[in-house]
């Protein structure tokens, strides 16, 4: 059996990225490790995943769908407030988190996207120029990176908006779609063990409502991932060969 | 009981002495007193022996944060750093500075309510707070950097999210006059030099967790949206500064300063920031252009890139400069934030500058490099005073005889003269390094400075801002708020923090309709008066000033801030401009889940109000607190025209006493000003009667 086979290796990689999650957890993290090896980008694991089925060995689902909607930001307008952060999760979760937000503006709020190093006084932030960048989900088209990380399929576009979104019925808590992201923009909600997404909140999105600059907007999607530079680099979540998923 | 939501439940206690870390039960503990200045004092009660002074081992310093800190409460993430305070004569008692910032609300996602600090370290060390790792991590590789670089520093090691309060030279150097500030620019005054007695160069908090309400979330969204059509501009005032389509009344003197052709010139591309309809709620963001109403339309307008401020609050009252000749000319960063006194102090340094544009350019650049200065060395300001005793002594040739000579020649008075901003950077280093007498007086407690230097009691005669006592200046008094003003200068032993009538005074309401909202929660019209049109003391301006003090409190230790609360009036004309007082209550009851109405909160708050008393009348050890301590300065008796006529800030001497008495009335004091059993027993506080009656001083 594979998982047999590639136990070793598999359970060497979860310890490379970091995955090191209670025995519990371990059967999954072997299923998984496939893309996670992809993710760690290691040429000679490369060659031996097969994504195109989940380790179940069923057809993997493809999510070929673009999204309807996506959020877009002009940071000459935020004024770091993170009313956006508290909508996000108050009025979804009953709870202030800004790790759980699903929009990310207290990474950026006190340097920037480079966060603090030398010549930090010409960067973004508040230490910097003042300029605060807020990072949104991109609700990236095929090929979704989270989505075609996950093992399980966990992440699906969801009718009407096929926006993507976490199924909590089938996250497991692997953090894989959280390494997968090459905007870094999953979150995990540490309280439910699973990986928490932007939605959209089914077109009337939380943070759009609550920006008191109307620095935010919610509009009719385009193709935003060339757009923004990666916060990760060396990210691979799917194979160079599209032919062998579908 | 349902999961209680606000608090996280957890205070953290330090004890830099034995190095030890340990963790107390908030509710358990601290609940009746809600945190921020509340836990603060309870903390000075239990712990801290009368007769101890500021920089003693034995001081403790608490960064008191609230449980409304985190939420989506309007305006919270405040810290209040209470400790005893360096700047009175002798340095025993209690006071507090607050500051802004992200620093609360991280602290709450950390999950700790407030940080108790006792001890002192053996060698310079910082306090890393990651959730539950806390650690006290050597410092003296920080000791001596600025403000700046110390967060820098931290924030490399612990990541850019990281919070950080630190002390700069000023603070190392136990000057009385310093700060701990966080994020940049949000400074907490006369406490830094604790901190560095302490050898605590910085405080630092990173957290991953949450903040949980208590109530539906369906509840909390809606009372947030309601509270959000209230909210008023930075210190609620609820009109614009000019005439605006949608807005039936204006004041020159609000800071809704927004309007057509207001830009912060300095975005790129800029953004104008335009009418702000109230009911438009993608603007509140807008409403406040501080810099503007800071630096004026022209240099503010043009070298302001946004507007910054605090954790959660809609209202952003830091003006956030880009000025490039900071970086050519000082070797600065071009980019400076603050607010306020930040900005106008370091300019009250100068008697005057070169007449023109020329002088206003140099006015304005000292505003921006001193506040770098300031905010670098961390240097605080006394609310301007300490730079008025420097500026009158100077101005008038005593500095010649109070200096060294060698010391007084080594000063560039030419800069000083020309009014050059440069002079600003030999000034403040003194101060920060406690440089000569100069730098030694100014930076300390400005009483015992004026008594030193002999400056005469009338010196601020010619300044706005005027001295009132103990070593303060005034904070929004008689020439404010009247009686109301007069009586919260007072109660406390510093400047007195106090915005809760100043926001309703000068809401820029017709005195019509504030007199109806004053009816409303006072009782009276007659409980407001016309600014400059004082009548008679009565019995409803001492209630209003009773409320004012105890909201002062209230949000003091809820975290909220008092520079925008409590909302008496809104900017909703069909509210017929009416606010919400119970507010502060919702939001409580909600978030913790501790349902409360109004009054049964503002007995929190007077509770904590009482026990501050308490606090000073120990210190002050006499029973006739009236004479002793709740003064006001011979200027309110002396100073202007015939009383009760137009324009005139003077009072009768029997005015003002006749507002104590009113005052003591409706707080349940004595005629001497001290808190009687019944009242103390009323608030829950038997045991602070039962001391107070030990001492002879019960009321």
């Amino acid at each position: 059996m594979k998982e047999d086979k590639d136990k070793n290796t598999v359970e060497k990689i979860a310890e490379v990225i970091g995955v090191n999650k209670p025995t519990s957890r371990r059967r999954f993290l072997i299923g998984s490790a496939i893309v996670a090896g992809a993710v760690y980008g290691s040429s000679v694991l490369y060659r031996q995943i097969n994504i195109a089925e989940d380790n179940n060995g069923n057809k993997r689902v493809v999510i070929l769908k673009n999204a309807k909607g996506v959020l877009v930001s002009d940071p000459t307008r935020c004024v770091g407030c993170r009313r956006c952060e508290l909508a996000c999760t108050e009025f979804n979760d009953g709870r202030s988190s800004p790790t759980l937000s699903r929009i990310k503006v207290a990474r950026n709020l006190n340097y920037g996207p480079q966060a603090v190093q030398l010549g930090f006084r010409r960067g973004h932030g508040k230490f910097g120029d003042f300029l605060v960048i807020q990072d949104m989900c991109k609700q990236c088209p095929h090929p979704v990176p989270c989505a075609t990380a996950c093992p399980y399929d966990a992440i699906e576009a969801k009718p009407p908006l096929n926006a993507r979104v976490v199924n909590t019925e089938k996250c497991v808590g692997c953090e894989i779609c959280q390494r997968a992201c090459p905007w870094d923009m999953i979150s995990f909600d540490e309280e439910a063990d699973k990986a928490t997404k932007c939605t959209l909140c089914d077109g009337n999105p939380q943070c759009v409502e609550a920006c008191p600059t109307g620095s935010l907007r919610y509009v009719p999607w385009r193709d935003l991932t060339k757009d923004f530079h990666p916060r990760q680099a060396g990210m691979l979540a799917v194979t160079e060969e599209c032919d062998i998923c579908h | 009981m349902a999961k209680v939501g606000g608090w996280r439940g957890k205070t953290l206690r330090v004890n830099l002495t034995t190095g030890e870390i340990t963790s107390e039960d908030t509710l358990e503990k601290y609940k009746d007193y809600l945190g921020g200045t509340g836990i603060g004092y309870k903390v000075l009660w239990d712990e801290v022996p009368v007769g101890t002074r500021a920089f003693a081992a034995e001081n403790m310093l608490v960064f008191g944060v609230g449980p409304l800190a985190g939420t989506g409460a309007p305006s919270n993430s405040r810290t209040a750093v209470t400790t005893i305070w360096p700047l009175t004569d002798p340095d025993t008692f209690v006071g507090s500075g607050h500051m802004g910032g992200h620093f609360a609300a991280e602290l709450k996602f950390a999950g700790w309510d407030s940080i108790i600090i006792e001890g002192k370290a053996e060698h310079p060390v910082w306090l890393s707070i990651e959730d539950d790792k806390v650690k006290l991590k050597d410092a003296r590789h920080l000791w001596g950097s600025g403000i700046y670089r110390t967060t820098a520093e931290i924030n490399a090691e612990m990541g850019p999210t990281a919070q950080i309060a630190a002390i700069g030279p000023a603070g190392e150097n136990m000057v009385p006059l310093s700060v701990v500030i966080n994020g940049y620019c949000h400074s907490a005054g006369g406490v830094g030099g604790v901190m560095g007695s302490k050898n605590l160069k910085a405080v630092a908090v990173k957290g991953s967790g949450s903040v949980n309400i208590a109530a539906d979330q369906k509840d909390w969204k809606e009372l947030i949206q309601y509270a959000l059509t209230l909210i008023g501009s930075n210190n609620q005032h609820v009109v614009p500064s000019t005439p605006q389509p949608w807005a039936e009344y204006y004041d020159p003197g609000s800071r809704w300063t927004a309007s057509k052709g207001v830009y912060w010139g300095a975005a790129n591309p800029p953004v104008e920031t335009g009418f702000c309809n109230p009911h438009d709620v993608h603007k509140i963001g807008l409403r406040c252009h501080k810099g503007v109403k800071d630096f004026g339309k022209d240099f503010g307008g043009t070298y302001t890139v946004r507007m910054g401020g605090c954790y959660a609050c809609p209202i952003r009252c830091f003006a956030q400069i880009d000025y490039p000749p900071l970086e050519g000319k000082y070797g600065y960063s071009r980019y400076i934030a603050n607010t306020c006194m930040g900005w106008f102090s370091p300019r009250q340094v100068f008697h005057e500058f070169p007449e023109g544009p020329e002088g206003e350019l140099k006015a304005r650049e000292a505003m921006v490099l001193g506040s770098h200065l300031v905010n670098d060395l961390g240097i605080w300001d006394n609310y301007a005073l300490m730079q008025k005793v420097f500026n009158y002594a100077a101005t008038h040739g005593m500095l010649e005889k109070i200096l060294p000579a060698d010391e007084y020649k080594s000063i560039p008075w030419e800069l000083w003269e020309k009014g050059d901003p440069a002079f600003l950077l030999d000034f403040y280093r003194r101060i920060a390094y406690k440089e000569g007498v100069l730098g030694k007086d100014l930076g300390d407690s400005t009483l015992k400075t004026m008594k030193k230097w002999q400056i005469p009691e009338d010196f601020y005669k010619k300044f706005k801002w005027k001295y009132w006592k103990m070593g303060h200046p005034l904070h929004h008094s008689v020439e404010d708020s009247g009686q109301i003003g007069a009586l919260i200068n007072m109660q406390y032993n510093r400047d007195s923090q106090n915005h809760s009538h100043t926001n309703f005074q000068n809401s820029g309401l017709p005195i019509e309709i504030q007199k109806k909202l004053a009816a409303k929660v006072w009782g009276s019209p007659d409980a407001v008066d016309e600014k400059g049109h004082w009548t008679p003391m009565n019995r409803y301006k001492a209630k209003a000033a009773k409320w004012a003090s105890i909201r002062k409190e209230l949000h003091d230790s809820l975290s909220l801030c008092n520079w925008m609360y409590p909302w008496v009036a809104s900017p909703l004309k069909e509210r017929n401009y009416e606010g919400d007082t119970a507010l502060e209550a919702k939001y409580f009851s909600l978030a913790t889940g501790i349902e409360v109405t109004e009054e049964e909160l503002d007995l929190y708050a007077e509770r904590i109000f009482n026990l501050h008393r308490a606090l000073t009348i120990m210190e002050m050890n006499t029973r006739d607190m009236r004479d002793q301590h709740d003064t006001a300065p011979d200027w309110v008796f002396e100073e202007g025209p015939e009383p009760f006529t137009p324009g005139s800030n003077r009072f009768p001497r029997e005015d003002i006493e006749k507002a104590k008495d009113y005052f003591y009335e409706v707080c349940g004091w004595n005629k001497e000003g001290l808190p009687t059993r019944e009242t103390l027993e009323r608030l829950g506080l038997k045991d602070v009667a039962d001391r107070l009656e030990k001492a002879g001083l019960l009321g």
